[in-house]
């Protein structure tokens, strides 16, 4: 039988983001993937060793498009460990609401992709408008929609404005409610059990062969492997949650375990509301005079959080001037969007490529960089 | 916590021959080693618990004429990461994979080699390039190539009537 060569994305309905798959397939099965990032290459870290420390703070969101929040949050506290500088009490409580707030945004709107692949689009639908409605609720905090550029080295950018808790508040009623209306219509349901229940695997040893973190490995090898619970940073030390774990990584489990931490963002949400206090400063100096002239002193550090789909971090290189000397940014969907799909794919079918992709949450942009 | 990091590091520091430790916070610390070390070292730590590599990197030192390669080592029993520093020479810069030790590390491997020039001996996958599509300079990240040289060389200059630019630290 001759080999196919057949291209998957950067445009189709399957594809996550501007990337592509390039697979020689006989007949349905895939017998050789290539993955081909690129198309989103920005030359970030090129370009933020010739910005100042805090001009780089408009630029790093981009690395993540739909979780931009996670990069602010590592550049901040990288800064911080090299400046030795405090935070303010408050501003962890702050950074705690953003950064939950944004999991739970990119939570649901991974749940809804599963709509793309399977090509059962009501739930993307759904999971697009719910999370413009947590949208709505950074544009009140932040100013902005989707680029936050809110948590600043230091703190936050500024104080919260008046009765968002209650907000925040009455959005987790709501979600509450909705969120098992998608178990409902997606994860029961009999379609898309056949496509991703006991397919697409991430067997434990594969996970530490790759170095795949987040939901992949926490379902997979079935520890509480959570930087939030490993390595708390902020106040995760003070909340109380569940790290949602499995023993069984099919495409399945994945998805149930991102549903199950959709309710633990919520709990450690309703905590934070109820735990930060309510006066108090949210910023403080980093660095003497304008912020043309900030310098951070010498030094590197890899600063590490985790994001929803795994490690996320930053190392930073300071030669104690105004501009970084070397940032290189760990995406957590490196080893999976890579040599995962470079080893793994081979011997699947053609349309479980998208779904690898989707619930192995593969995001582009970070990759690339 | 300190205690138990301050223990591993006697610990290593007992079997390898690190020449220089570094602590970074309480759950972080570094590592200078030999580049001939290097293999053995990280196979050491690997067994003692620091089973996933997080990244590997490169910087640049150009003053030093010298490339220090970076592997940041993530123990998730102990919630401790370790970064373990490599000094290799500037020119023909060369190394040796570990793909036989943490085989993710093909694609970092890959990058460094795209972004710095260095080649990694027993990584062979560079026939295509990874994010730089037909590039035609030096290694991008390395300090001496200068983006808007390159782009004034590629891309036709736009004239602006007023170039809007602030003095940085004293420097224009």
């Amino acid at each position: 039988m001759k080999e196919v060569k057949l291209f998957l994305g950067p445009q189709h309905p399957g594809m996550h983001g501007n990337y592509s798959v390039h697979m020689y397939v006989d007949g349905d099965i895939i017998k050789k993937a290539r993955p081909t990032p690129g198309f989103l290459h920005r030359g970030f870290e090129k370009l933020m060793e010739r910005r100042l420390w805090m001009g780089n703070l408009a630029l790093i969101p981009r690395i993540c498009v739909v979780e931009p929040d996670i990069n602010e949050m590592v550049y901040a506290q990288g800064i911080e460990t090299l400046a030795n500088v405090e935070v303010p009490e408050k501003a962890h409580w702050i950074r705690m609401l953003i950064l939950e707030m944004a999991r739970l945004a990119i939570h649901i709107m991974g749940l809804g992709g599963i709509g793309g692949p399977t090509g059962m689009y009501t739930i993307t639908y759904w999971a697009i408008a719910q999370r413009d409605l947590i949208l709505d609720l950074f544009e009140e905090i932040t100013g902005a929609r989707v680029y936050h550029m809110y948590i600043v080295p230091g703190g936050v950018r500024k104080q919260l404005p008046v009765g968002i808790l209650d907000k925040v508040s009455k959005l987790l009623d709501e979600l509450d409610v909705k969120i098992p209306e998608y178990k409902e219509l997606a994860l029961k349901h009999p379609i898309i059990h056949k496509r991703i229940k006991d397919n697409i695997m991430l067997p434990a040893d594969v996970v530490w062969e790759l170095g795949v973190t987040g939901i992949g490995m926490r379902s997979a090898i079935g520890k509480e492997y959570d930087l939030r619970k490993v390595q708390p940073y902020a106040r995760y030390d003070q909340v109380e949650f569940d790290v949602p774990i499995a023993n069984y990584s099919d495409g399945l489990t994945r998805m149930n375990t991102k549903y199950k931490e959709i309710f633990q963002s919520i709990r450690i949400l309703r905590q934070v509301i109820e735990k930060m206090p309510k006066e108090g400063e949210v910023r403080t100096r980093v660095s003497t005079g304008s912020a043309l002239r900030w310098t951070v002193p010498a030094g590197m550090v890899y600063s590490a959080i985790e994001s929803s789909r795994g490690e996320y971090g930053y190392f930073i290189v300071s030669d104690g001037k105004e501009m970084p000397y070397r940032i290189a940014v760990r995406g957590a969907s490196f080893p999976q969007g890579l040599l995962g799909i470079e080893k793994y794919l081979v011997g699947h079918r053609i349309d479980d490529a998208s779904l690898w992709m989707d619930t192995m949450g593969v995001c582009s942009p970070e990759i690339d960089r | 916590m300190m205690n138990s990091m301050n223990n591993i590091i006697k610990q290593i520091d007992d079997v390898l021959t690190i020449t220089n430790s570094e602590i970074i916070t309480n759950r972080q610390f570094a590592i200078d080693i030999n580049s001939g070390d290097v293999h053995q070292s990280l196979a050491y730590l690997k067994s003692i618990g620091f089973t996933q590599l997080s990244i590997l990197t490169c910087i640049d030192l150009i003053a030093n004429n010298e490339f220090q390669l970076i592997y940041i080592l993530n123990n998730w029993e102990l919630g401790l990461f370790v970064i373990v520093r490599t000094i290799i020479p500037r020119d023909n810069p060369a190394f040796v994979t570990i793909i036989n030790i943490f085989p993710g590390a093909k694609y970092y491997e890959r990058e460094v080699h795209e972004f710095f020039g260095v080649t990694f001996e027993g990584n062979d996958s560079y026939s295509k390039p990874l994010l730089l599509e037909i590039w035609d300079d030096i290694p991008p990240l390395r300090k001496d190539f200068d983006p808007q040289v390159y782009s004034d060389s590629k891309f036709p200059k736009r004239d602006l009537d007023k170039i809007y630019r602030s003095k940085i630290g004293g420097v224009d």
